[in-house]
């Protein structure tokens, strides 16, 4: 099993959410988040008042998938979040250990 | 040590659940309670006598058992009285009594205690106080358990006002911690403001201060609050099987089912059972309220009846004058105003609006009197609309209250906003914009008054807000403003979470949609508002930031000019007109059209010359794909010449300079690029010798361009070798670049001013592609024998140009390409 982390600009989720959808991929965890990557913060700058903007709001996606099933999913969540300008995000792939549904205690694949 | 009687517990349970069983989940009030209460009593009675028990000693019961109201899963609160002689026989007592209790898995409260320490601990401890004020004796000596109950009596009466006033602090503090019963969507039945405590507290203070505090009609809405509120607690504990005193927003459906609600039109059955909790817990709180304020200030009812005003007018005036001052109505005004006659159908005047006005503009001690017009039934007649909104729940992740406790929470915060000294730059601005300010107050009250439980909340508010704002008869500006946040209330906050910030025709769109800075402001300070009368899901830094952000964005385009009122209605003119042009195309395809296209683009163009380009602009357009048409222009000899294909750096080169070597010159050229990236030039060409330019020539143009495109050509020879057939442009008109990054918050703008020669765009858009910067939108003219042309350029991941180093290679290449 797999950990798909992602993170993305807000107005793209609700594409991801379709795309992954269409694979087959039923559970989804977002959580708004804030940071900065090489994009940094920006200054917003308005009659002489300024602002900065240290951390951008972004959205980080998680979905647990199944070994054979991480690249559809990777791939899927990089084509609907990219609109190809500076700041689309970052995803990474980390193995998840053991995965277990609480409600059954059912575990691996059985539980996502 | 002998046996426990265990016999005498055990039964209890069975008999418990037999009572449990015996009615509906939901039919569990009052009577129900008092069963328990006895079935306990008998029990621990007989476990008593069969105890061995010393003399001088009582069993007593406490706090809502005590009032013989047991619920399900309550807590046994018993106090064993003795006189203190043989401390040692009542441990053991104790211990016989108690064991088989805990053995059968009762939550049991207890204490042993002498009269004399029931009067320390009841004069020490609020809660120990009223526990103690509803003692009941179970079993043993009757004397001793009245001592005990006296002296706490004692404690309560000693100073009723005191106590009153005790009391009072004890129901706020219990407001802050468990919040308000009567608007919480998820209610705490017991401890919050309006719940089932605050029943009881009146039940003390009446004890403590005499019946007189409360009037009948008072005693007759506590005892069915009461009933009501019980059978939802106790719905609650068999439902979760535990004690419970909060009921969430997951248990509400079953408790709902267990009650006997069905759905309705407009009220689902777990939305009647909370509106059914939020109107008794409303009365509870109001009435609590009410016979706190007397007992602490006047200890007595007053013995004259309450004058009534002369008409609804004057009442509001008075609660509008109390409001004024920051305070709350008191009682005996109260009274007043529920005694007044209200006519059957009511129509505003002048002195009704003024009135409601200046309670509005009160901040939360208007809210205080507009609750009060609610509890006497007087604001749903002035505000019909009202009563489709009152203890209505909502049910998403966000809401905390019902609807128009959310409105009036709304109002307190916009108050707030326009009456606060704010350090944030953003609502400062926002405030600097009005004048108007009952208009924004209105809107914030009034923003989501169509949640009325059919379809979409803006829609139907936006309708009852029109109507609502006619009725109060304010004046037409003020109308319009708040009707119109009602209508776009969700806009802001909306676009900002879900759509992309740097999108620069969104951008220029929710300009056009708002409409001007004014309402600009006005939103900003309702999505302010709005987020913070929601709770602290909707107000997080996150969702601000970005809400922060677009306010920001959409400034700008006032402020340099790109969007206001007349533009925004040029734009809608012109796609309206553009669509009626291309009504035999399909609906999708115009509009998909309209979508893609650059608000610059309609804005600069006359619809008929657009519906002209539809065909050319509309299809897919393929990676490779370089698609031109002509057609005559608007003067003799000049022809329009528009070239569609997928943006990159260098195109807008390439078309310069296929126009050049095929012997066209161009006067004015616009160039755009959709929201898809498909770049959009639209040149006005002329033929440099001859007036009448042929279809070869349009052909040769396309296979040079084409040549170009596919890399099969370089442009820069060809271009030279046309140049040196024409005389070089007399040389005294300047040059000049400069750059400027104020102009737009997308692009870098790159002015070039420079004597007209052939080639002259090809050398400077080849310059900018050796650049590598992407021209998004340009406007190129020729005066006379002068150029002067403006280019939108963007770096290679689409961001402005603002590094100073990069700036100054721009101005010496651009340079070096005209010299």
């Amino acid at each position: 099993m797999k950990l798909v982390t992602a993170i993305v600009k807000p107005h793209r989720v609700d594409e991801i959410k379709e795309a992954l959808r269409d694979l087959g991929v039923n559970g989804l965890t977002m959580t708004d988040v804030e940071g900065f990557g090489r994009q940094r913060g920006h200054t917003e700058v308005y009659r002489g008042a300024e602002y900065q903007v240290d951390f951008v709001p972004k959205v980080k996606l998680e979905v647990l998938v199944p070994d054979g099933e991480v690249q559809g999913a990777v791939d899927a969540i990089v084509k609907a979040a990219r609109t190809g300008k500076i700041g689309d995000g970052k995803l990474w792939v980390t193995e998840a250990e053991q995965v277990i549904r609480i409600r059954t205690g059912e575990m691996g694949p059985d539980a996502v | 040590m002998e046996a426990a009687p265990a016999e005498p517990i055990a039964r209890l349970r069975e008999e418990l659940r037999v009572l449990e069983r015996a009615y509906s989940p939901g039919h569990h009030g009052l009577w129900s309670a008092r069963r328990r209460a006895e079935l306990f009593d008998a029990a621990l009675a007989e476990s008593f006598e069969a105890a061995d028990t010393p003399a001088r000693v009582a069993l007593a019961a406490l706090g809502g058992y005590g009032r013989m109201q047991q619920l399900p899963c309550s807590d046994v609160d018993l106090v064993i009285v003795h006189d203190g002689r043989r401390p040692d026989d009542v441990a053991v007592l104790t211990e016989r009594l108690l064991y088989p209790l805990w053995d059968e898995g009762f939550e049991v409260g207890h204490a042993v205690r002498t009269p004399e320490e029931c009067e320390r601990i009841a004069g020490e401890r609020l809660d120990v106080l009223t526990s103690m004020l509803d003692l009941r004796l179970i079993a043993g000596d009757p004397s001793l358990a009245a001592d005990a109950a006296a002296r706490a009596r004692a404690v309560a009466t000693a100073d009723v006002q005191a106590f009153a006033r005790t009391m009072r602090d004890d129901a706020g503090e219990r407001a802050q911690r468990f919040g308000v019963a009567a608007h919480r969507l998820e209610p705490d039945l017991k401890n919050g403001a309006g719940g089932l405590r605050d029943i009881e507290t009146v039940r003390w203070i009446t004890t403590a201060g005499g019946g007189a505090l409360v009037r009948t009609t008072e005693r007759e809405s506590l005892d069915a609050a009461e009933e009501f509120l019980t059978r939802v607690r106790s719905a609650l504990h068999l439902e979760t099987g535990k004690r419970a005193d909060r009921l969430p927003l997951e248990l509400q459906p079953a408790v709902a089912r267990a009650m006997g609600f069905a759905d309705e039109p407009r009220l689902i059955a777990e939305d009647g059972l909370m509106r059914a909790v939020f109107e008794h817990a409303r009365s509870v709180r109001w009435i609590a309220g009410n016979v706190l304020s007397r007992a602490a200030e006047e200890a007595s009812m007053p013995s004259t009846p309450p004058a009534a005003f002369e008409g609804i007018d004057d009442a509001l005036e008075a609660l509008a004058t109390v409001a004024e001052a920051g305070d709350r109505s008191g009682a005996a005004l109260l009274d007043s105003v529920e005694v007044t006659p209200m006519p059957e159908s009511f129509e505003w005047g002048d002195r009704t609006r003024d009135a409601f006005l200046r309670v509005v503009r009160s901040g939360s001690a208007g809210v205080a009197a507009l609750d009060a017009l609610d509890r006497l039934g007087l604001l749903a007649q002035l505000l019909p609309a009202w009563a489709g909104v009152r203890c209505r729940p909502q049910r998403d992740p966000y809401h905390r209250f019902t609807v128009d406790t959310h409105l009036t929470s709304a109002l307190v915060e916009m108050h707030g906003l326009l009456t606060g000294v704010d350090d944030d730059e953003m609502v400062e601005w926002a405030r600097s914009q009005h004048t108007d300010r009952d208009a924004l107050l209105l809107g914030a009250l009034l923003h989501d008054i169509g949640k009325t439980g059919e379809g979409s909340h803006v829609a139907a508010g936006t309708r009852i807000a029109a109507e609502s704002l006619g009725r109060m008869r304010v004046l037409a500006p003020t109308r319009e403003l708040a009707a119109f946040m009602v209508a776009e209330h969700l806009l802001l906050p909306d676009t900002a979470t879900r759509r992309d910030l740097t999108d620069e025709n969104l951008m220029l769109d929710v300009a056009a949609r708002v409409g001007s800075p004014q309402r600009l402001a006005a939103l900003t300070l309702l999505a302010i508002a709005d987020a913070t009368a929601t709770g602290p899901a909707a107000s997080t830094p996150w969702r601000m930031t970005l809400v922060r952000e677009l306010v920001t964005r959409v400034r700008r385009v006032y402020d340099q000019g790109h969007m206001g009122a007349q533009l925004a209605q040029r734009l809608t003119t012109t796609i309206d007109r553009v669509r009626e042009l291309l009504d035999a195309e399909p609906d999708a395809a115009v509009e998909r059209f309209v979508l893609r296209m650059p608000r610059g683009y309609f804005l600069s163009i006359e619809p008929e010359r657009i519906a002209g380009h539809y065909p050319t602009i509309a299809p897919d357009v393929a990676s490779t794909e370089v698609r031109a048409s002509t057609k005559p222009g608007t003067k003799t000899g000049t022809y329009e010449l528009l070239v569609v294909a997928p943006d990159r750096p260098g195109l807008l080169s390439w078309i310069a300079g296929a126009v050049a070597v095929s012997g066209l010159t161009i006067l004015s050229a616009q160039v755009f690029t959709t929201d898809d990236g498909v770049a959009v030039d639209l040149f006005e060409v002329e033929g440099v010798f001859d007036v009448d330019v042929g279809e070869a020539r349009w052909r040769e143009f396309r296979g040079v361009l084409r040549k170009a495109v596919d890399g099969r050509s370089s442009l820069d020879h060809r271009v030279a070798e046309r140049r040196a057939r024409y005389p070089a442009p007399h040389s005294d008109a300047p040059v000049t670049v400069a750059v400027d990054n104020e102009a737009s918050d997308y692009s870098t703008v790159i002015e070039v001013g420079a004597p007209d020669r052939v080639g002259l765009l090809y050398d400077i858009t080849s310059a900018l592609a050796e650049l590598t910067l992407d021209v998004h939108l340009a406007k190129v003219a020729t005066y006379a024998d002068r150029v002067i042309d403006a280019f939108y350029v963007r770096d290679s991941l689409g961001r402005k140009v603002t590094d100073a180093g990069q700036v100054a290679e721009i101005e010496s290449t651009v340079r070096a390409r005209l010299r």
